[in-house]
This record gives C-alpha cells, structure tokens and sequence, in this order.
C-alpha cells in the first residue's frame, strides 16, 4: 500500500508538488496522469524515497520512506523512464546482483527468473553484455529485474518507452497479473490509454496538485465528457490551466 | 554471520568485473594502436625516471646543500599533489555522489546510504589518485636508487602511499557534500575554479621572482637557495599529511625504522580515524545533499536580488526586440510587434554571427556549439585554467629576461615556450574538440539528416575550434616574444610554427572524434578517457615533441651564435610543414570520409 500525506516539494520558488494526499490500497494498480513538468516524476521521487519532501510524509507498506528507509526499499521496486543497468554486465549477472541487493540467495533468485525471463523472452540475450541489447530489450531486463524479489509496491515511470506492441502486452499483462496477487502498481504515463485500459483507479496531477482522482468512470463524470479517458483528461487540465501558477 | 555478501562487497564484484571487461575489450582494438599507446606510456616512464634521477643526483652534488635540498624538494612535491589531490578528490566525490547514475539506483535499492557513500568514496578516490600514483612511481624508483635503498624500499613505499591516499579521499568527499548541501552544479564549479585561480595566484605570489641586481650576481645562488628554503618551510608543517607521508618515505630510505614507522603510524591512525569517521557520519549529510542537489533551480535563484535581476534583464531584452522591430517594420501603419516576439528575446550573438555573413547552416551550427560551451562551466572553467596558467607563466617571463642574457638559454626558452603553448592546445582540443562529434550522441540524427549533412557539420566544428584557438595561441606566442626580447623575425617564425601546429592538432581531435564516437555517454570526460580520446592525446604528443626537436634542431638561429643557417632552417621548415599536414590532414579526411558515409 501507498500513502502520501499532505506531500509539497519546493523548488526554489515553485511549488513542484503542492499537497498531494493520496492513499492506494494493497493490490490495486493506480495510474498517475498529467501534463509536462506537473510534478509527476517529482511525486514519484519522493515516493521512492530520492528526494526529501519540505513538507508531509510517503508510506510504502507502511513504512515511512524517510524514517525507516530499508523497510520501505526492501518492499518497493523502482523502474524509471530511463533505467540504470551496468553496460558490461551481462542480464542474468545483473539479476543475480539485484537479487542479492534484496537478500536473496541464488536459489530463490533461479527460481524468481525461472518464471520471468521465459515470459519477457529474455533467454537468447541472457549471457550478452547489456550494452549491446536494444533499448526495448534493456527496459524489459530493468522491469524483469525489479520484479524479481516479489515486491509489495512497484512503482515504474512511463513503462512503455522503447517497448514493442507484444512486449507492451506482457508487461501490462505481468502487472495486472501481480497486481491481483497483492502488489501494488503505481504507474506515471502519458498515454491516457494504457491508463485507461490498466487502472483500477487513475489520478491527475496538474501543476503540482492532484487535481483528480477515481475511476475511469468517475473522472468523466467530474468532467461532464464520455467515450476515451483522453477527453476527460483534456477537460480537466484544461479547466486548470485557466489558474495562476501556485507559487511558495 | 549473514549469509548473504554485504552490499558493499557486491558493488566492489559487480564494479571491479566490469573494469576488467573494459580493460578485455581492448583486445577488439587494433593491435597498432593499443601498441602505440602502451609505448607512448611506457616511454613517460622511463623517461620521467631517468629525468628524475638527474635531477636528484645533479641537486645531491651541491656541496653541503645536497641532502638538505632533495629533502626539501620531496616534501614540497608531496604537498603540492595533497592540494591537488584534494581539489581532484573534490570534484570526482561531487559528480560521483551526486550526478551518477548508478548513485540514484542504489538509492531506490534496500542498500544503506552509508554503504553507498563507502563504495561511492573508494571509487572517486580510485579515479582521483590513479594519475598521482602514475606521477610518484618514476620519482620515487628514482630516489630509491640514488639512495641504493634496501629492496624492501619499494613495497613499503607502495603501502605508504596507498594509506595516503586515503586522507584526501575522505577529506574530499567530505567536502563535496558539505558543499553540494549549499551549492548547486554551476555555483559549485564556479567555487571550484575560483579556488583554484586562487590557489594559483597564492603560488604565484608566494614564489614570486625577484629581480637580482647586477652586484648580487655573485652570490645569486647561495641568496636563490636561502629564498627557495624560507618559502618552501609551509611544506615542513607537521600537520600536512604530506608531511608524514615524505617523512616516512625518507627515513625508511635513510634506514631510520623506527622514525618511519612512527610516521606511518600518524598516517595510519588518521587514514583509520576518517574512514571510520565518514563511514559513520558521511551518510545522513549525503542523503540530504542529494536530496537538495535534486531540489534546486538555482542557487542564484533563490536570491530575491538575483530573481528581480534577471526579471529585470528579461523585460529589457524584450524591450530592446520591440523597439528593433518597431524600426525595422515599414513606418506605414506602424505595426506593433508580432506576438512571437515576445517569446524570442533578442541575441547579441546570432547578429554578430549574421554580420559575419556565414550561411545559415553554418551560423546554426556555430551558434549552438558556443552556447554549448559557453553555458558548460566546466568546459569554459577548464579552458580558462589551462591558457590561464600558462599566460601567468608568460607574463612572469619579463622577470627572467634580464637573466637570459645567453644565445643558447633564449633559444631553449624559445623553444620550450612553443611546447608548452601546443601542449596546452593538444590538451584543449583532446578535452573539448575531440568529444564534440560524440556529444551529438543520440541527436547525430539532427545533423546528419539536414541538408547540411554530417561532413560539412564537421567541417564547420573544426574551422570553429581551431580559428578559436588561433586567437589565443598566436596571442600568447607574440606575447612571450615580446617579453623575451626577441627580434620580430623570431617572433614571426614561432607564431607561423604555432598557427600550423593549431590546425594540425584540431585535425587530429577532430578526425579521430569522428573515428571513434561515443554517442552513448554524455559525459565528455568519460567520452575523452576511452581510447579514442587517450589516442588522440598520445598522437597529439607526439607530434608536438616530433616537430619542436625538428624545429629545434634546425633552428635557423645558431644555438651558441647568433649566425643564421638558412638552409638548415629551410630543410626544418619542408620535414615540419609536411609532418603536419601528414598528421593532421590524414585523421581529418579519414573522419570527414566517416562522417559522410555514416548510417544514423
């Protein structure tokens, strides 16, 4: 489960994210929607705990990320737009090292990866050096090796960069999957389609502010629109945009 | 016992596999090259030993001060690497803590922040002391053997110097968060540089050069030495770290154990005291200075004065467009500024570049790669500190002319002076020019597909780089002519040497910037570091020591007369001017051939 209180990150005199309070139950897979610059990828780093809030608190699991850092880190898995992997390591070493970094030995790591590799279709690049994979093959080895130690909250930025329709497919399809077993999902996207088709809940944040929160559903009917979520999307930042920009 | 190997041990596994793959893949690297500089390499070595070893050797003969000034000299040596291994300590911690990659991974990882400074402080001191250990072998193999120290000289030394190192690791890293929890990127540059002009002009000021009348002639050695041991006495503090260091070092040479034991006990317990100490405390300040670094606009800017400047600054720039589009619109009807106006403040430099008439591909390019520049403090930072030391080294020549009053000594002043000048520009275009066909990286698709195309772009950077460079080398050349009193036929000679030097190193950084790309880094220094950018400084070296012996050697002014030797310099001049084409022509066409024939 996810819990940020009352969270405002300052930079310099803006005000990046302005209050945001915003709980997500265990197993719900939460999308997180909103314009350039909104303060979404801000959000997300102090939810995995990158960046200090001026002001309010995040929970992961129910461990505050400040307070009890490794508690909270042992529970979440953090994928960014642009993952950091070790260029000369090869995937499966690179595996093998998160896994450890999160306690596992190399049996329960085998049989973690015995499951996702086959699924992200990772054995043919398994043992060449990550510099020489796709950029598409290198986000499914991040994704592969941040689902590895079975995480309670997976938190990952704008997941289909570089990823091709099938592939697409099996990471929406993985989540979903891990997400009725228990794991929390928040995903930041600007496809409001994948929001669309993946959310049980989905939130818009607007500079700095969650403006909006609910279901697909419920955000059309705070819009006044119907048909694709885009629509509701649209109405909304837009009614938005009309006020001055929130300043500290 | 956990079961499990400690994060830190893994980040040094996982770190130290990947360098040997690295240093593996120099095997796909054609075998001339890695040849070239492992010889290059090997042949610093060798020379640098066998200079130092005259060098010790002819200072140890001084009669009664012999001992007393190679003492001296190892002591203040040892404490000027401590400072710049402090400053280097100090920039490498900062990028390596708070602009890596790596560092905001392991931050999202269950790995303590402690661990993380830990591996994160031995890695930038790794990076920071392999030059200083490059620089000291050859000095202290040298000392060692014009002291015939016992075998066991060496391996203790090594051990030495490697707790050492230790100190200004931590006292560096320490310093880099304390400053990056009050300054950002930029300012924490512009803080760095400034301490380094400052360091600078302190050195500068203290070893200032004092004009010796004619009647101290006499004894100017004996008043030279007595100076020289007065001002270097700070580097016999018995705080300095280096100071222990050199004093362990000399007294396990002298066969004095239990002195140089007691020494390398001082720099063992403070080695042991501020690890422990930062292994401790370093990683809750960490923590807090990533966070600020990642929370912060600008440091400036959270100055209300600076905010109301720039405000200021804005609404005069915009102003000033107005009025020049109210002029230059047609009087008739007056039309009041377009609304996209307001959004392009004017430029000062796009209509100096418009008055120079270049075409517009050409004025783009050159636009964008001086505010490229410009807006990079550390490029410009490093540039300044470059010509900047070697201008403070001209200047201070005015000083010494009155002792060169002998043909040879102006002439090898001469001479020198052109090495250090190429020797600066070949550190300048290896550093800035050589990165600049990699640092299109993954945008080369920008370039290569507008009707400009990748060729011409290149073209346009070399002419760019290298007419910058002409400005400032064929300056400082007429500069230091001036100040050594030479006659303008002299002057003209080195400045022509210096203007076809220039052209031929910027065509070897920018040829082989294109031969061997990096588009996956965005670090230049990391882009410089590989074996492109090491080619490019071993081939520039070689050049520059290649054509001064040349130019050296037919000189067209005799070395102990002052007769001229026409044909001799004539014969100089023909081996020099087609060395350089050779070596700068043929990188240049064979990257420009790349580049137009590049896939994007």
């Amino acid at each position: 489960m996810i819990e940020l209180v009352d969270v405002v990150k300052h930079f310099g005199d803006v005000r990046a994210v302005d209050g945001i309070s915003l709980t997500v139950p265990k197993g719900q897979f939460f999308c997180v929607l909103g314009p350039n610059a909104a303060g979404k990828t801000t959000t997300i780093k102090i939810l995995v705990g990158l960046m200090r809030p001026n002001q309010g608190l995040a929970r992961v699991a129910g461990f505050d990320v400040q307070q009890q850092p490794l508690e909270a880190r042992r529970r979440l898995a953090y994928v960014p737009d642009f993952p950091f992997l070790y260029d000369k390591l090869t995937p499966w070493e690179f595996l093998r090292f998160t896994g450890q970094l999160f306690l596992m030995d190399d049996d329960h790591i085998r049989r973690a990866a015995a499951d996702l590799i086959p699924r992200f279709q990772l054995e043919e690049w398994l043992h060449k050096p990550i510099e020489s994979l796709s950029h598409g093959t290198r986000q499914r080895v991040a994704i592969t090796s941040a689902l590895l130690h079975d995480p309670e909250v997976f938190v990952i930025d704008e997941p289909m960069v570089g990823l091709d329709p099938h592939h697409a497919r099996v990471v929406k399809d993985t989540l979903r999957e891990r997400a009725q077993r228990g794991m929390t999902v928040f995903l930041s996207t600007h496809q409001t389609s994948v929001a669309e088709e993946m959310a049980d809940r989905v939130g818009i944040i607007h500079r700095g502010r969650l403006v909006a929160v609910g279901t697909p559903a419920e955000l059309h009917s705070k819009a006044g629109t119907d048909g694709a979520l885009e629509r509701a999307f649209l109405s909304i930042t837009e009614g938005e945009r009309q006020q001055p920009t929130p300043v500290a | 016992m956990s079961r499990f190997p400690s994060p830190l041990a893994l980040l040094i596994r996982v770190n130290a596999l990947s360098s040997w793959r690295r240093l593996l893949a120099l095997r796909h690297e054609s075998r001339l090259l890695v040849g070239v500089i492992a010889a290059f390499l090997s042949g610093y070595l060798v020379l640098s030993f066998l200079l130092f070893d005259l060098g010790l050797r002819f200072i140890g003969r001084f009669p009664g001060l012999g001992s007393l000034l190679v003492e001296r000299l190892l002591f203040l040596l040892f404490a000027f690497l401590f400072s710049l291994l402090l400053l280097s300590n100090l920039v490498i911690a900062y990028t390596n803590l708070f602009r890596n990659r790596e560092t905001a991974f392991l931050l999202t990882a269950p790995v303590p922040v402690e661990s993380v400074v830990r591996w994160k402080l031995i890695e930038s001191s790794l990076l920071a002391s392999w030059a200083f250990l490059f620089l000291i072998a050859p000095l202290l193999a040298a000392y060692g053997i014009s002291n015939n120290v016992a075998w066991h000289f060496y391996p203790v030394t090594f051990v030495f110097v490697g707790i050492f190192l230790v100190i200004p690791g931590v006292a560096g890293a320490a310093a880099a968060v304390t400053l990056a929890r009050h300054l950002d990127r930029k300012a924490f540059q512009l803080t760095a540089l400034c301490a380094v002009v400052g360091f600078i002009l302190l050195v500068a000021w203290r070893f200032r050069p004092e004009p010796v009348a004619d009647e101290q002639l006499e004894a100017r050695i004996q008043a030279v030495i007595d100076r020289l041991l007065v001002n270097t006495r700070f580097a016999q503090s018995p705080v300095l770290p280096s100071y222990w260091l050199s004093a362990a070092v000399q007294n396990w040479a002298e066969g004095a154990l239990p002195v140089a034991g007691f020494f390398a006990l001082v720099l063992l317990s403070n080695a042991l005291l501020l690890s422990r100490l930062a292994a401790l405390f370093l990683g809750r300040p960490f923590y807090s200075a990533a966070s600020s670094v990642q929370s912060r606009s600008s440091v400036f800017a959270e100055w209300a004065w600076f905010r109301r400047l720039e405000e200021r600054r804005r609404s005069m720039a915009l102003l000033l467009r107005d009025s020049f589009l109210a002029e230059s619109s047609p009087s008739e009807g007056s039309q009041p500024p377009q609304p996209l106006a307001r959004w392009t403040p004017s430029d000062h430099l796009d209509r100096l570049l418009q008055m120079l008439r270049l075409p517009p591909d050409a004025r783009a390019i050159i636009a964008k790669d001086i505010r490229v520049f410009w807006r990079d403090t550390t490029q410009w930072g490093q540039s300044v500190l470059l010509f900047g030391l070697l201008t403070v080294y001209i200047i201070n020549l005015r000083h010494f002319t009155r002792q060169l009053d002998s043909q040879f000594w102006i002439s090898l002043v001469s001479f020198l002076n052109l090495g250090a000048c190429a020797l600066n520009v070949a550190t300048i275009t290896t550093r800035f020019v050589f990165p600049q066909f990699s640092l299109e990286g993954r945008r080369v698709w920008l370039v290569g597909l507008a009707p400009l195309g990748l060729a011409r772009a290149v073209r346009i950077k070399f002419w760019l780089a290298t007419l910058t460079a002409l400005v400032l080398t064929v300056s400082l050349t007429v500069l230091s002519g001036n100040l050594l009193r030479l006659e303008w036929p002299r002057i003209v000679f080195f400045a022509g040497a210096t203007t076809l030097m220039t052209f031929t190193l910027n065509g070897i950084a920018v040829g082989l910037g294109v031969l061997y790309p990096n588009f996956r880094e965005t670090n230049p220094s990391k882009i410089v570091s590989g074996f492109g950018g090491t080619f490019c400084l071993v081939l520039s070296f070689l050049y520059i020591l290649t054509s001064v012996v040349v130019l050296g050697v037919g000189s067209p002014w005799g070395w102990r007369d002052n007769e001229s030797h026409p044909g001799r310099a004539m014969a100089a001049w023909t081996v020099f001017v087609l060395f350089s084409a050779l070596a700068g022509a043929v990188p240049l066409r064979m990257g420009l051939r790349k580049a137009a024939t590049t896939e994007l």
